[in-house]
């Protein structure tokens, strides 16, 4: 079996692997933080601790998932708030897991009610024995506005809120951002000027994943009625890459320290979080549906992506993706590529010729006889529609044609 | 293994697990299996209302082209027709459509929908002869446009083979009921125990009616001239009757010898399994690379512990002893059983029809008999003699007779 070294640092340490228990429902107490050290985590995020007087008074149920076809947990929708353990049963279990994992990372996430409990909280999870802390600003269903994401979207409250935590302690801190907002630059600079180290991106999404078409509420219902909650899973990775990405590429805020979170589910997922700048990673979604033993294959996996891509230290992979992603008006648009149908493996169910004619640029033509689809080079203008909605692989990208009147050689382009 | 044990194994897709046989579904652009679906129920259509989770988008194409669409859900020899054009067949092998259609039918009977309407009555009134499938999908089509429609059934039941041939296992009867209830109650008139030509002449009916279809089908067992008089011979059709009407009560000894291979065969020898007859050798004249049974029930058959030998001729027989020799090969077999069942084919009984038929057939294609007021279907219209093949002839004759009465035809 491959073995390669997962170890990274981030914010000064050291992490067996990059892969964390995001602070959820999935790590909510000492017995299961100790089976996933066991399994092979290399970190845990310890579900967010708030102050002792704010009660946490679940409602029942508190998920619901949205499927496609026979798919399950496309994406995920969550009702649960913080932890809703006492303070001081919470902070047992950090000192119990640190004494009984010195080498893994233990990483407390808390959430206070105001400047004052922010900075408590920050004091006695250091001296329970955390290595890091994140500060919960994201959270969307807090039956407070005074806490949760109503905070994160709130640039002067992230700021103070860092400085308090920073007076509470002198461990590395990161701070995690909701994507319940169109800039997450500006609270995550608003977090760095405040004294983060780091940023962790991104918490929930506001949703309404399902409404019972019959009684017209919607999922979960709890008496009658339901709530706006964080959307989570594998639907919100395209919006967790590229919130990473614009805080990545933002002017005063290059190398940021980013701990990425959203829809990871495999080892490609991971990779691609980690070129887009992302040093750990968290996940939730995925282990509330199939257990810690996923770890297993995010391991593995990424070590062997490690090894085709020839590379002994992950730190080498981090943020190879933010230069390549560039502004649309800088992009190269200068050429067209054409699609190739490779008429052997076509099976001829015409999904090409309904998507280019309902969804594009009517350039299939359609043999009745053979079934066969054929590109007008003319009509076609290379937008690769037919190519992904291809069920067997039989359009890849063909001839590379120049536009008219544009200087260059279609031979030249990176494609 | 009991009845109740094969239908367990047998049993439907959850809603689950409906959608992912769905999305396997290529959603081709000319779908070849609705153009291969001689019924016309149009599984492209109905299959994409499931993948868009349209369930009663789906019952409604499937009833609307098929008055049977619950029946033919369970006994189409669908690898023939539909799953044999399925584009998917390129990639792994082919969407399950005939299991799709059964889920659709029972969420449309769970549902209570009730799709088929009869049409605005145009004073018509059309005779029909039997009550098999052909005979009530005429039925249906017929009150749809309309018409008035009365059936005569010779049996105290409706549903012809459908009740009285096609095994339990295969067909549940409630299923069969159920169908038969649907068209009776768009307005389908049914007297039974009347055998035409017989109890009421067809003069009568041709006196009383606008048009009369003859859909008997071909309900009489075919014999063979070496089994004439032995009283170890019982036929296909009537033992498989006998089950229907009395499932566990029939008294069968441990060693039957079944000669014949269509599915008809298939049937009795399945059937003979699950009533636990220890026994069964089935001796067939086709051998296996040009069997008639379709592949399905051939290897339901088999996987009963049924020994199909292929490829023989009966030659000589002796009570209960056969001998059999081979068509190609020097060799000879000879079985003793303890009773022999005969499935080799049915022929039609048109005793005082006014029809003249010829290998059970019209000579002709199409439907229309010499007399310009009687038509024929099912069996005795020329094609397959499948049960969706007779809901393409109903329909197809039912057309014919709006046609030819002044209608609009829908195709």
């Amino acid at each position: 079996m491959i073995k390669k070294d997962l170890s990274i640092d981030f914010l000064g340490v050291h992490f067996e692997n990059p892969f964390c228990l995001s602070s959820s429902p999935v790590g909510n107490c000492y017995d299961m933080c100790a089976k996933a050290y066991d399994e092979g985590w290399g970190g845990v995020v310890f579900k967010t601790i708030g102050p002792a007087d704010f009660e946490i008074d679940e409602v029942s149920p508190r998920f619901d998932e949205l499927t496609k076809e026979d798919t399950p947990f496309v994406g995920f929708k969550n009702m649960e708030q913080i932890a809703e353990h006492p303070l001081e049963e919470n902070l047992a279990d950090l000192r119990r897991l640190k004494t009984a994992y010195p080498n893994k990372v233990l990483i407390a996430s808390i959430m206070g009610t105001n400047e004052q409990t922010w900075e408590e909280l920050a004091g006695m999870v250091a001296a329970a024995g955390a290595d890091m802390i994140e500060m919960n600003l994201s959270c969307p269903q807090m039956t407070s506005h005074a806490m949760g994401s109503d905070v994160g979207a709130n640039p002067e409250l992230c700021k103070k809120y860092c400085e308090a935590v920073k007076r509470g302690s002198k461990l590395p801190m990161m701070a995690k951002m909701t994507p319940n907002i169109t800039d997450m630059v500006i609270p995550a600079k608003a977090c760095m000027a405040g004294g983060a180290d780091g940023i962790a991106a991104i918490n929930t999404v506001k949703s309404i994943a399902n409404v019972d078409l019959d009684r017209k509420i919607g999922l979960p219902i709890i008496n009658g009625k339901s709530s706006i909650s964080g959307f989570s899973g594998k639907a919100v990775k395209p919006l967790a890459l590229r919130f990473i990405q614009q805080m990545r590429d933002a002017e005063g805020l290059e190398n940021l320290p980013i701990s990425g979170i959203g829809g990871i589910e495999t080892w490609e997922d991971a990779a691609e979080f980690i070129l887009l700048g992302s040093s750990t990673l968290q996940v939730t979604t995925a282990i509330m549906q199939y257990g810690y033993r996923i770890i297993e294959d995010l391991t593995n996996g990424l070590m062997h992506y490690m090894a085709e891509q020839g590379v002994d230290h992950l730190s080498e992979l981090v943020g190879l993706a933010n230069k390549n992603m560039i502004p649309a008006e800088k992009l190269d648009r200068d050429y067209k590529v054409l699609p190739y149908i490779d008429w052997d493996k076509c099976i001829g169910c015409g999904r090409c010729l309904i998507s280019c004619f309902d969804g594009a640029h009517q350039a299939i033509t359609w043999d009745e006889a053979t079934r066969r689809p054929t590109v007008d080079p003319e009509r076609c203008v290379g937008c690769h529609l037919c190519k992904l909605v291809c069920p067997v692989d039989a359009i890849s990208a063909g001839e590379v044609v120049m536009k008219a009147g544009r200087v260059g050689t279609a031979a030249s382009k990176e494609i | 293994m009991t009845i109740e044990k094969y239908q367990q194994e047998t049993k439907g897709y959850t809603m689950t697990t409906v959608m992912a046989e769905a999305a396997r579904c290529l959603l081709c652009h000319d779908a070849p299996c609705s153009a291969a679906c001689p019924a016309h129920t149009d599984p492209a259509k109905f299959i994409r209302s499931v993948r868009f989770r349209n369930f009663k988008g789906a019952a409604e194409t499937i009833r609307e082209n098929n008055a049977l669409g619950s029946i033919c859900a369970r006994v189409c020899p669908t690898e023939k027709y539909c799953e044999l054009a399925c584009t998917r067949t390129e990639i792994d092998c082919p969407i399950d459509i005939g299991g799709i259609q059964r889920f659709v039918t029972d969420f449309e009977q769970n549902a209570n929908m009730d799709i088929l309407k009869k049409g605005p009555a145009n004073g018509l009134n059309v005779a029909i002869i039997g009550s098999g499938p052909a005979g009530l999908q005429a039925a249906a089509t017929l009150l749809t446009l309309g018409y008035g429609v009365d059936i005569y059934e010779k049996n105290e039941k409706a549903g012809g083979y459908l009740t009285y041939g096609i095994p339990e296992y295969r067909l549940p009867s409630d299923i069969v009921d159920i169908e038969i209830q649907r068209i009776l109650k768009l307005g389908a008139n049914i007297t039974y125990n009347v055998t035409v030509g017989q109890d009421i002449t067809m003069a009568a009916l041709k006196a009383d009616h606008d048009a009369v279809i003859v859909a008997a089908g071909a309900s009489v067992a075919k014999t063979l001239p070496l089994f004439a008089g032995n009283p170890y011979v019982q036929s296909a059709v009537d033992f498989l009757a006998e089950v229907k009407s009395n499932p566990t009560g029939v008294d069968l000894p441990a060693n039957v010898l079944v000669i014949g291979g269509g599915d008809v065969a298939m049937d009795v020898d399945t059937t003979l399994k699950l009533l636990d007859v220890k026994n069964v050798t089935d001796v067939v004249y086709e051998e296996f690379a040009e069997f008639k049974a379709s592949d399905k029930e051939l290897a339901g058959t088999q996987k009963q512990g049924v020994t199909i030998v292929d490829g023989y001729v009966p030659t000589a027989v002796n009570g209960n002893t056969v001998t059999f020799k081979h068509r190609q090969l020097n060799s000879e077999l000879t079985i003793e059983a303890d009773k022999i069942i005969l499935a080799v084919g049915q022929q039609a009984d048109v005793t005082n029809l006014g029809i003249e038929l010829e290998n059970n057939e019209l000579t002709h294609g199409g439907f229309h008999t010499d007399d310009p007021k009687v038509f024929v279907t099912g069996d005795l219209a020329q094609g397959d003699k499948t049960v969706v093949v007779a809901v393409q002839k109903g329909k197809k004759a039912a057309e014919e007779i709006h046609r030819v009465l002044g209608g609009q035809t829908n195709d």
